[in-house]
């Protein structure tokens, strides 16, 4: 009985500390999870959500993405592999360390992890059972171990050097040539020896549980100065006087072809391009909008979907077919052994709402809400706009309404096969629309598809609740919520295990009016 | 209980430099010891491109801020010293009282001790040269050296928090359970006073108090 009592909490632990890290990491790196960040209120211990007092670390709001992810890594065995990739226009100076996938490269961006991490529950198969006596108030270590491993994750972020970079996309100043986008998955491919040689590896000293250690460890690379990172020079407004139509313009005038006559820029837009030539290709991977699974393209070819390009950057077999994506999963022998995964534990894995005939798992699009993909008038995707600013709001169409037009994903006709459940971020679609927009005017039909597509996803959805329309496709498990209480259903779930909110390492309830006693240091 | 202790690496900082480096550095050891429930505040420093982490507790930050400014004032009176400033974390237990003790002692359980060595800034160069009739231009030469300097001390800070991040991770065992309500842990922190010697005692008896603490390199 107590042996069970130590292990549920232990568990809640775990799976409390995979959920809270991820959002550490994710706010520290991601433009859009901090944007998000810095418009919470200011802090007030009574109005401090419950779950935001898990590691009494209060980082305040978490994106409906962040909940869908925490919900797809619920197996607590699976390593949480978070990638932070540089998403970069035109070819870095280091053309060694990045390789670049065909369509990016033809795209014109490379991307590059830069930081990969690596969140593990290792469970020994052979666990020798404590006696009573030894695992009494283990938990509390564990938890009190966790609150200190949390912080050293937390200060040791800012120390990276990604964290410069990620703080220059934050400024709303300035607009650059990369971007930094995310990738949550389960397993990962390893890095090549180019990539090693330029990657440094810290690892946190593990904290014991119960049934294992928690670990977390960081790849990062070293520097970032290879990288030909500078902020975007934004093309002045040229004014056409002798427009077609223009009363001084001579009616028969020849006006040149659009490769050598002055374009109208009063507005970049969007870049417009063909449909990929590759049939649509659902990855199996969590990609939130990232150019992943774009759910339109079934019905019809998008012209302004961006190209597809692949997260990793491993270059891929541009010849695949897709029927490796929608039937059996084909193991990667490059993964290592740890870190693959079977057909089965992919099923798993997926989150319950898969779109596809074939349970693997689902796409993500804007918002990372996992449940747009292919049924947007059922689902609620979870836009994670960025704010029109000024930054920004000069690649808008003066058509376009909002910012969530940027994280419509492009397709992907590759990187699926590799990835048995990953989530990526929308940012990347942003900064590869806010890039390509620099370059030409561009065709406004295919950007209203844009926008009216994305207006109806956009309008369709405002939270992350209605999940019950996409069960009825899915072979999966179901799980079924209820509009108001989809989140807080399931982080009751969580919280009620065994105890009604998070817990101090003494374990007494945490009432919400926290009674602020506080030791006064002597000096 | 054992105390831990960690001798942080010196670093060698101007005048003006010591408040920036003394405010991370303290607030970073705050900020991981800080357990309870704690809303972190990320700062970024003017002089260098470094940003940490403060716990965000007011009272912390102007008990740190006022140390600082009693250090820098004792740097003016003792300039060109090497420097070492503690912060400690204890536990307050009640003993028997007596005639000459106390009915509460403060059992040290981590010290953390800062070494600075302040220097002046030198003189710059007076420019004509006793072997050439070239004139050197002597401010660019001070602003590179001044630059070179800063990007060291900028790279050596950072190493220090890479450090302490470092003795966090691998000593755990020894840190008390929190309270409830309790933010963090009660801390003090020791500034060189003078005269020297009787900084000196008072570092002794510490050291008497807490036992053998373990000295990190």
């Amino acid at each position: 009985m107590e042996m069970d009592r130590e292990s549920g909490k232990s568990e809640q632990i775990v799976s409390q500390f995979r959920s809270k890290i991820l959002h550490v990491i994710l706010d520290s790196r991601v433009p859009s999870f901090h944007h998000h960040h810095q418009q919470q209120e200011s802090f007030s211990l009574s109005r401090v959500r419950k779950t935001d007092k898990w590691f009494n670390l209060v980082l305040g709001h978490r994106p409906a993405a962040l909940e869908n992810l925490n919900f797809s890594l619920r197996n607590l065995l699976d390593p949480v592999i978070i990638d932070i990739i540089l998403v970069q226009h035109g070819s870095s100076s280091s053309s060694v360390d990045n390789i670049c996938t065909p369509s990016a490269a033809a795209a014109g961006f490379t991307e590059t992890v830069i930081e990969r991490w690596v969140v593990q529950y290792d469970c020994p198969r052979v666990v020798a059972t404590p006696s009573g006596a030894d695992t009494s108030g283990l938990y509390k270590k564990t938890y009190r171990k966790s609150i200190i491993l949390l912080r050293s994750v937390y200060a040791q972020m800012r120390l990276l050097p990604a964290y410069r970079i990620f703080r220059q996309l934050s400024s709303l100043s300035q607009t650059y040539n990369f971007d930094l986008v995310y990738k949550v998955s389960s397993f990962c491919h390893p890095f090549t020896r180019e990539e090693e040689h330029v990657m440094k590896e810290y690892s946190f000293v593990p904290v014991e549980a119960l049934s294992g250690l928690l670990c977390v460890s960081v790849t990062y690379r070293t520097s970032l100065s290879d990288f030909n990172l500078e902020p975007l020079v934004s093309l002045p407004p040229k004014i056409i006087t002798d427009y077609v139509g223009s009363p001084t313009t001579d009616p028969m005038r020849s006006f040149p072809s659009s490769e050598k006559g002055v374009r109208a820029t009063s507005f970049p837009l969007i870049g417009v391009r063909p449909p990929s030539s590759a049939p649509l290709q659902r990855p199996h991977s969590w990609s939130s909008g990232f150019h992943r699974g774009f759910p339109f393209a079934q019905n019809q070819s998008l012209a302004g979907s961006p190209p597809a390009y692949s997260t990793s950057p491993m270059t891929y077999d541009v010849a695949s077919p897709p029927s490796d994506m929608y039937g059996n999963r084909i193991q990667n022998p490059r993964l290592s052994t740890l870190q693959q995964v079977t057909a089965r534990d992919e099923y798993q894995l997926s989150p319950p709402f898969s779109p596809s005939p074939s349970p693997s798992p689902p796409t993500y699009l804007s918002g990372a809400n996992p449940l747009l993909s292919h049924h947007r008038s059922e689902t609620a995707p979870v836009t994670i706009p960025r704010p029109i600013t000024g930054r920004s709001s000069r690649y808008l169409s003066p058509n376009s309404s909002d910012t969530s037009r940027h994280s419509l994903p492009p397709l992907s006709p590759r990187s699926s096969k590799h990835y048995a459940s990953s989530q990526e971020s929308p940012s990347g679609i942003r900064s590869y629309r806010k890039i390509e927009a620099l370059r030409a005017g561009e065709s406004p039909s295919g950007l209203s598809n844009h926008y009216s597509v994305h207006k109806v996803v956009r309008d369709s959805k405002d939270d992350s609740g209605r999940f019950s329309g996409l069960l009825s496709s899915s072979g999966s498990p179901r799980i079924g919520f209820s509009r108001s209480s989809s989140r807080l259903s399931f982080q009751d779930d969580m919280d009620d295990c065994e105890f009604s909110c998070p817990f101090d390492v003494d374990d007494v309830d945490v009432s919400d009016s926290l009674n602020q006693t506080r030791l006064h240091s002597f000096s | 209980m054992n105390c831990e202790a960690c001798q942080l690496k010196e670093l060698e900082v101007e005048h003006f430099e010591i408040s920036e480096v003394l405010r991370c550095i303290l607030h970073t050891i705050v900020f991981l010891r800080a357990l309870g429930l704690v809303q972190p505040k990320d700062v970024d420093l003017e002089l260098f491109e470094i940003t940490y982490v403060q716990c965000g507790v007011v009272e912390v930050e102007k008990k740190i801020d006022e140390k600082i400014e009693h250090f820098i004032s004792w740097v003016e009176k003792h300039p060109n010293k090497k420097s070492q400033i503690c912060l400690s974390f204890y536990e307050v237990k009640s003993k028997q009282p007596s005639w000459f003790t106390n009915k509460t002692e403060r059992l040290y359980w981590e010290q953390w001790y800062v070494n600075l060595n302040v220097t002046q800034r030198p003189k710059p160069y007076s420019g004509k040269s006793h072997h050439t009739k070239m004139v050197v231009d002597p401010g660019e030469s001070a602003s590179e050296e001044r630059s070179s300097r800063r990007a060291m001390l900028e790279a050596s800070l950072g190493e220090v928090l890479s450090q302490i991040i470092k003795f966090v991770n691998e000593k755990k065992d020894h840190v008390p359970p929190i309270s409830e309500g309790v933010i963090y842990f009660p801390y003090e922190i020791t500034i060189p006073s003078s005269p020297d010697s009787a900084f000196g005692m008072d570092m002794i008896k510490r050291m008497l108090q807490t036992g053998h603490p373990t000295m990190l390199s």
